[in-house]
């Protein structure tokens, strides 16, 4: 409770107040706050529990790295657990609340935990609950999930929107700081598009924290100065509060924009986050370096920071993070940091420096121990002091906060997301990015510069150096002179000996130096091992903190260097991103497109109910009143069909229109039939093979003129054979003189099927439509009365004397209107696709459902359609391998129930009489099945060895699924009209 | 007997009873254009190409290697067929009702476009007059800026509803409103 904001000093707006809660407390802080700035300065240093051992704890950091300041933030559906509090923007109205405790943060019962630490050192999950495995799931699991853990899940629908978008640009400039800055503004003089995205709320980075001149004025409005300028380029754009959290193939990388997170009631009509996708020809990484925590023996206690934290809080929040500071430092951060603590009132105890010497300048008054290291601290829910130790000498240190500097990690994340491992760099004492060439570079400190006016050159040059490469003309930049910077050099100093209690090095997970020796013991050396054994590195904030500490520590043990040990893998993403931003608009009626037939106004207005087929919405049946059930509906359909007369919408089969003097010959190898005497006026039924042998898919084709044609497909696979017949153009084909374009969406196409088809499609059409003038298989333009020209195909899939009619789509409607007025008298009814496929099944033709990426036209019956004496066709040379041609293959046949009444599913598998129900003794399955109003029963049609053989055989359908069996006999596949008498009439 | 068939557009429920006065920002539906697709046969694309950019009052849309598609707003399909079917080389079929044509507008228009295609709108790259097929929406249609912040969208009618209500969606934060035109 000693951290206080101090009267003056800070960028925050004071003339703005913002009101907050934090579990209930009210409490304020002001415009340009975070959560946790703002917390600090109400003196509220305790925010949470641990991970395991429900250690109270406090904020470490001041950015994107912060393993302890999680907190659930917002109300109701809005709930958003696990925001990190060093990162959220304050605003009116927030609310906040700690997470992993109960009851409260003070009193937590899970802090029992703490004492059963010796039991849950690292791999205890997999030491302590193995048996019985059972249990596992349904009680251990939950249980640990409980006790341990992070914020909870917020389980209402979110209401908010989010949305997705695509940025392009020259140069990507991830992060805003010194380096980012001057790099964006040298791309931007030069003309350059610049993209230069920040994921704070306000653009400068250190500059915001830094008591220093650069160019005769204080940093901070040396970076407003730039930022004024790039604001007024227009080809520079400023994206604040966006995360750059991936690198991904072609230059593409993933950022996130977070547009109302600071506001407490977002706009409808904006989103709440947005995700991009920035496509770009060269980037800089500006994304800085991490200090790296020290370990010692509880360096866990709320009050232990990280020094550029502290540095932070207080010149660019004005918050002091106590009253009595100490520092323990291994380079000049520390005491950098003490400088700008005295210079603005704050007592300093002391500075323990564990380096013998070192020229950092030592502000007047300030005790500091060289040679020295902190080795335990004191004090419960608040840091009380701590242990100092040199050469055996321990001193009680009074102090409220104790701020740490380990040194400094590049964070290099982004560059190393694509395979590329970082480089230890003893120079250095850090990983530096992996060499990419000049696509993707990182600069200044991200590149392991130290100082800042390196860093302010280094990323001018770099920008200078990226835009000549793409040919802009890009000027040296005059650089600013930097005064009262310190040098921020150090000594790594990975684990602090003698240390006594818990030394962390995650946070987040409480990962001790402890865990990492258990797992070295334990055979888990490797560092991916030790990650998964101790889970250092997991959760969150993915190690940002301690992973550099625990290779160090881990080398050591094992007295090697961190170039051995290496590091673990990154991957997207940077830091958590929320679902609803990946998901964008794609929610709900949003989540895919939807089709629809230019006569679905026409079928809804008739009273159909419509089914999902692919995108497509199809008509499935038509109720009418007094139907009780779809069956109903579809045994009257057919029967209609049958006796008087149907309309069914088919304008979703794939219509591809076809020209050019070589498209006879195209086609013909395309299909594995004759196509090359089609006359004009007729269509054809076609049958087109995959290289395999296999059939791809069927449908009819029309020869409309002498060097054009229209050839159909079925609905599903309407795109897939257009890309079928591109691939056979371009590259089987490529000299045959034919081009293609799909008319799917030109054409309302209608099925009238049904005896008195005839009668009533000849009071719409001028043309004549007698048996001798329009005969089967006829294709031809025609005329309606009125006018109107529309193609017309005598073509059947019912079996009935049918024709389809095409007319352009917005007519679609109004001639199927025509078309059932005409046909009143007569009957005519509206079918679905249920019905269709009854009849599709009582007269034996074959869909997907038989053709489903197995099957050869011999097994489904259209051997004859294999024209063999052709030179070639796509498909036939593997159409004749053994294995296609063997005798036992499954073939095409029919089944009806034994018994009148029996009903046979389809998916059902087929054994012979008394066979034991097994798929040993299996000999095939039901591929489509209905029950016929034609027949007055269920049939089928089924995929059986050796089918064709074995007619007038008893054979039972055996349906695991549903517990069922039954005895059907096996006959030919066609059910209604077996000599095609109706189709000539 | 004669029949008078009425022409229905795919988007009349989703335009006709929601007609807004045009913002800045604007998205217009063309009630009846012209579209037809012109395909080169081989050896012919650079003098179909040639001959099409001589047509009056007709825009041509670059959809790949050898295929367009002709848009006017003052032909028949009728009449801009017999002129397209003349061209030596070259084949043409109507696609009048298999797509819709929309223009939408404002100044902030691509930040809206910028959510539904993935593509780089920016006038030194894709300038007035560029045209091409990409996905827009998730669907297959083709773009082309008919000026500094005036695209033209054409997709295939039975996406038509999806692609108008996205592109109504994303331009929400603008205001975005929408009628025939």
């Amino acid at each position: 409770m000693s951290s206080f904001r101090l009267s003056s000093g800070g960028i925050v707006n004071r003339g703005n107040a913002i009101s907050y809660t934090f579990d209930g407390k009210a409490m304020r802080g002001f415009e340009g706050d975070t959560l946790a700035s703002a917390l600090l300065a109400n003196g509220e240093m305790l925010v949470g529990r641990s991970f395991k051992y429900h250690r109270p704890r406090g904020i470490v950091t001041a950015g994107a790295a912060e393993p302890n300041a999680l907190v659930t933030i917002g109300e109701g559906a809005r709930r958003e657990p696990n925001t990190r509090a060093t990162v959220a923007e304050l605003y009116d109205g927030l609310t906040a609340a700690s997470q992993n405790r109960w009851p409260s943060l003070r009193y937590d019962i899970g802090s029992v935990n703490g004492l059963l630490s010796p039991f849950l050192s690292a791999g205890f999950y997999y030491k302590t609950f193995m048996w019985p495995k059972a249990f596992w799931e349904k009680l251990y699991e939950p249980l640990i999930r409980r006790a341990a853990g992070l914020g909870r899940i917020v389980t209402e629908a979110d209401p908010d929107r989010y949305e997705k978008a695509w940025a392009h640009c020259d140069l990507l400039v991830v992060g805003a700081g010194p380096t980012g800055l001057m790099a964006a503004l040298a791309a931007g003089r030069a003309g350059a598009r610049v993209i230069l995205a920040h994921e704070d709320f306000r653009f400068g980075g250190s500059l915001l924290c830094e008591k220093l001149n650069i160019g005769g004025v204080p940093a901070d409005e040396f970076a407003r100065a730039i930022v004024d300028e790039l604001v007024s380029l227009p080809n520079v754009t400023l994206m604040a509060r966006t995360t750059v959290f991936g690198w991904y193939d072609d230059m593409v990388f993933g950022a996130v924009e977070k547009v109302q997170k600071h506001v407490a009631r977002p706009s409808a009509d904006l989103p709440v986050e947005r995700l991009w996708r920035i496509v770009a020809k060269r980037a800089i990484l500006a994304s800085g370096a991490e200090e790296r925590p020290l370990v010692f023996g509880g360096n866990d206690r709320p009050g232990v920071m990280m020094a550029e934290g502290a540095r932070i809080y207080l010149n660019r929040y004005g918050v002091a993070i106590g009253r009595k500071v100490a520092v323990f430092t291994n380079g000049g951060s520390g005491y950098g940091l003490a400088r700008d603590l005295m210079a603005a009132g704050v007592e300093v105890t002391a500075l323990i420096d564990p380096r013998r010497d070192s020229g950092d300048a030592v502000p007047e008054g300030l005790r500091v121990l060289r040679g020295a290291g902190v080795i335990a601290t004191t004090g419960h829910l608040s840091l009380k002091g701590m242990i100092a130790e040199r050469s055996g000498y321990e001193e009680a240190i009074d102090c409220d906060a104790l701020a740490m500097s380990g040194g400094w990690s590049p964070i290099v994340h982004l560059l190393c997301q694509r395979g590329a491992k970082p480089v230890w760099s003893d120079e250095k004492q850090a990983f530096l990015a992996p060499d990419f060439g000049s696509a993707f570079v990182a600069a200044g400190s991200a590149a392991g510069l130290a100082a800042l006016s390196e860093c302010l050159k280094d990323g001018a040059d770099k920008a200078i150096a990226l835009c000549r490469d793409l040919g802009f003309a890009a000027y040296e930049m005059d650089m600013p002179e930097v005064e009262g910077a310190y040098d921020p050099a150090f000594a790594s100093l990975w684990y602090m000996p003698g240390s006594r209690g818990k030394a962390f090095v995650d946070f987040q997970n409480d990962v001790t130096v402890a865990d990492l020796a258990l797992s070295q013991r334990e055979a888990f050396g490797h560092v991916e091992h030790t990650k998964r054994y101790t889970t250092a590195g997991m959760a969150t904030d993915q190690g940002k903190l301690g992973n550099v500490n625990a290779i160090g520590i881990i080398a050591g043990m094992r007295g090697m260097s961190p170039a051995d040990i290496g590091t673990t893998t990154f991957r997207p993403f940077y830091t958590p991103v929320s679902f609803g931003a990946l998901a964008g608009t794609a929610r709900g009626e949003h989540s895919r497109p939807v089709r629809r037939s230019p006569l679905h106004g026409w079928a809804a207005k008739n009273g159909a109910v419509f089914v999902e087929s692919g995108l497509w919405h199809r008509s499935s049946w038509f109720p009418r009143e007094g139907e009780k059930t779809w069956r109903e509906a579809v045994d009257r359909e057919v029967k209609t069909v049958r006796s008087s007369a149907g309309l069914c919408d088919v304008s979703t089969l794939g219509k591809i229109e076809i020209f050019g003097a070589g498209a006879g010959e195209f086609l013909n190898r395309v299909y594995s039939n004759n196509f090359l005497k089609l006359p004009v006026g007729k269509a054809r039924y076609g049958l087109m093979l995959r290289e395999d042998g296999i059939v791809y898919d069927d449908g009819t084709t029309s020869r409309l003129s002498e060097n054009h044609y229209v050839l159909t497909t079925t609905t599903a696979y309407a795109a897939e054979v257009m890309a079928h017949l591109e691939f056979a153009a371009q590259t089987l084909f490529p000299h045959l003189d034919v081009r293609f374009a799909s008319s799917s969406d030109q054409w309302a196409q209608m099925s009238l099927a049904g005896p008195k088809a005839r009668i009533i499609l000849q009071r719409l059409v001028e043309d004549d439509l007698s048996n001798a003038a329009f005969p089967f298989l006829a294709a031809r333009e025609v005329t309606l009365k009125g006018g109107l020209a529309a193609r017309l195909f005598r073509i059947s899939f019912s079996g009935e004397l049918a024709y389809e009619l095409a007319v352009p789509a917005g007519y679609g409607e109004a001639v199927a209107d025509a078309i059932m007025e005409a046909g009143q008298g007569d009957g005519i009814c509206a079918y679905g696709v249920e019905a269709l496929n009854v009849l599709r099944i009582e007269k034996g033709h074959v869909t997907h459902n038989e053709l489903e990426g197995r099957t050869t036209a011999d097994d489904v019956g259209l051997g004859r359609m294999m024209a063999m004496q052709k030179p070639d066709f796509i498909g036939k040379r593997l159409s004749t391998r053994f294995g296609l041609t063997a005798a036992d293959r499954l073939q095409m046949v029919g089944l009806k129930p034994v018994e009148a009444d029996g009903e046979i599913k389809a998916g059902a598998h087929l054994l012979k009489e008394n066979a034991k129900p097994s798929m040993i003794n299996d000999q095939g399955f039901v591929s489509s099945a209905c029950y016929s109003p034609t027949l007055g029963s269920h049939i089928a049609l089924a995929m059986l060895k050796s089918g064709r053989e074995r007619f007038g055989e008893k054979i039972v359908v055996w349906d695991a699924l549903r517990g069922q069996e039954l005895l059907a006999e096996v006959c030919a596949p066609v059910f209604v009209d077996p000599d095609n008498l109706k189709l000539h009439v | 007997m004669t029949i008078s068939f009425a022409h229905r557009h795919v988007l009349e429920d989703h335009i006709i009873g929601f007609e807004m006065k045009p913002n800045a920002h604007h998205l217009s539906v063309s009630r009846r254009p012209t579209i037809v697709t012109v395909l080169a046969h081989a050896e012919a694309e650079e003098d179909v190409q040639l001959a099409l950019d001589l047509l009056e009052d007709v825009s041509i849309r670059s959809c790949g290697p050898c295929e367009w598609l002709a848009v006017s707003q003052s032909s028949s399909p009728e009449a801009l067929l017999r002129l397209l079917r003349a061209i030596p080389g070259s084949s043409a079929f109507d696609q009048s009702d298999g797509r819709v044509l929309m223009q939408i507008s404002g100044p902030d228009v691509r930040r809206i476009l910028a959510k539904c295609v993935g593509i780089d709108l920016h006038a030194d790259v894709f300038a007035v007059g560029a045209s091409g097929n990409m996905l827009i929406a998730h669907v297959a249609g083709n773009l082309a800026r008919s000026g500094p912040d005036s695209f033209e969208i054409i997709v295939p009618r039975s996406y038509a509803g999806t692609v108008f209500e996205e592109l109504k969606e994303m331009g929400r934060e603008f205001a975005l409103t929408a009628a025939f035109g």
